[in-house]
């Protein structure tokens, strides 16, 4: 019995402070919202709401806790009322409730709520009892896929908005750039031994495309290039099958003139 | 003729296998201002650096599939320095927490007669481009912003036109094999230069 006691005035205790708690920060949140509207920013209106919030979910959980005797079961009995003035409760209340007469008790004794209230609610339950458990359900569910529609159609406009907004300041590379620049540096994807068939240095792509391919040997290569005229087709098709902008064939034309020029060496 | 894979080969003699960790990215012409302007905030504090620079591609085409591929760079507007000699082995794959392009790299400056040394030994020119950019530098990282511009007549490196209208950004660290930390301060560096370049490992093979 006496640890149950014990049990209740904790959580009363408990109870209270968090009640006060709330109460302050429900009155300077009204302090704020009447003396500061023209200075008030959505966010610091919504740090208050954060704030409310967060109080009443500590409140819930000391109500839950498992330390916290069941409230229902205890009984508040007005024992006295009179309309005299009472200085204890009037000290206790902070001045709000100076009298506890008979206008006083039903508010703050209240347990159930307000009969018009309790009418309102009785008939919502009894509309939502008439559908049939089919109906709710085809309700609900249309009700989840709109929501749905909605929040997918509002995040489509943001992102949209949000690249349209940037798009004139976005371009600062290339992506097509990036892949050609690093095809170049790593095997040499559009350099010396590729042709542009609309540049201008090149005529004739077949003949200076062969001979800087063979550039490093000059002397030599000049033998080769005069001797062995039939080895230069392989190395002509192999050249100019690259303008033609098929990334598959340039290897093998690379290979094919390095097969061509290693053979000379010795076969002078 | 490939290096065998970095994992496999003992530590021997006086050299540490090193690898070049690499992230590449582009910006256009028109960004350039911007982004050196963001590299030398965020750089370490030094005079800022242009090179111009003119590379070389050698193949050697041995007895097996893929030719061995070494890359000769010389500095075409700082006379006297040496020839820069590298090795680049193929990037290793398979590790998607790794964020950076990683492959074995030997570097070794010679003296200016290396283009008739690798012709001796049967390397054959594949390709040339020259280089001008700027550098920047960031502890052990290095940041390259170049442009790449192919040479019209081979051997003539004043005849040049730009291949793109864009700069290649690469940002690259050399350190000893096993140091994945490196490529976590990489992306980290990447995610500064965010809306203006966006760095990333690239596989070259992708783009054959």
């Amino acid at each position: 019995m006496q640890r149950e006691e014990k049990q209740l005035e904790a959580s009363l205790d408990a109870l209270l402070s968090q009640a006060a708690d709330l109460k302050n920060s429900l009155g300077s949140f009204i302090y704020k919202l009447e003396n500061e509207y023209d200075r008030l920013t959505w966010p610091s209106v919504l740090d208050s709401f954060a704030l409310l919030s967060g109080q009443l979910n500590t409140l819930n959980k000391v109500l839950k806790h498992e330390k916290t005797p069941l409230f229902r079961n205890q009984v508040i009995i007005p024992l006295v009322l009179s309309p005299d003035r009472d200085e204890d409760l009037m000290r206790q209340t902070e001045g709000r409730v100076p009298v506890f007469s008979h206008e006083v008790v039903p508010d703050h004794l209240r347990t159930k709520p307000d009969p018009e209230v309790e009418e309102q609610e009785k008939q919502l339950t009894t509309d939502a009892a008439r559908i049939g458990a089919d109906a709710a359900q085809k309700q609900i569910q249309s009700l989840n896929k709109m929501c749905s529609n909605l929040l997918e159609k509002i995040s489509k406009e943001e992102r949209e908005s949000e690249s349209g907004g940037l798009r004139p300041n976005k371009q600062t590379f290339n992506p097509a750039d990036t892949n050609a620049l690093v095809a170049a540096v790593a095997f040499g994807k559009g350099l010396s031994n590729w042709r542009p068939s609309g540049s201008s240095g090149s005529g004739q792509p077949g003949q200076p495309g062969a001979g800087t391919i063979l550039a490093g040997t000059s002397g030599l290569q000049q033998v080769q290039m005069a001797g062995t005229p039939s080895q230069q087709q392989p190395m002509l098709s192999g050249v100019q099958m690259a303008p033609a902008g098929q990334p598959g064939k340039m290897p093998s034309g690379i290979k094919t003139n390095i097969k061509s020029a290693s053979m000379h060496p010795y076969q002078r | 003729m490939e290096a065998p894979p970095v994992t496999m080969m003992p530590v021997t003699g006086g050299t540490i296998n090193m690898m070049e960790y690499l992230l590449q990215g582009s910006v256009l012409d028109h960004s350039l201002e911007s982004l050196i302007h963001r590299l030398r905030g965020l750089c370490d504090n030094m005079e800022p650096e242009t090179f111009l620079d003119h590379e070389m591609v050698f193949l050697l085409k041995g007895q097996q599939a893929s030719p061995f591929v070494l890359r000769a760079r010389r500095s075409m507007d700082r006379a006297g320095t040496p020839w820069h000699l590298r090795y680049l082995g193929q990037p290793e794959m398979g590790d998607k927490n790794r964020h950076a392009l990683v492959r074995n790299c030997v570097d070794i400056a010679t003296s200016e007669n290396l283009t008739d040394f690798l012709m001796e030994m049967g390397f054959r020119m594949d390709h040339e481009f020259v280089t001008k950019g700027h550098l920047f530098r960031k502890g052990i990282m290095k940041i390259m912003v170049y442009k790449i511009f192919r040479i019209l007549v081979p051997g003539n490196t004043d005849s040049t036109e730009a291949l793109s209208l864009s700069y290649l950004v690469e940002l690259s660290v050399v350190a000893p094999a096993g140091q994945d930390m490196v490529s976590d301060d990489m992306r980290n560096f990447a995610e500064q230069l965010k809306p203006l370049v966006h760095l990333e490992k690239i596989d070259p093979k992708r783009l054959m």
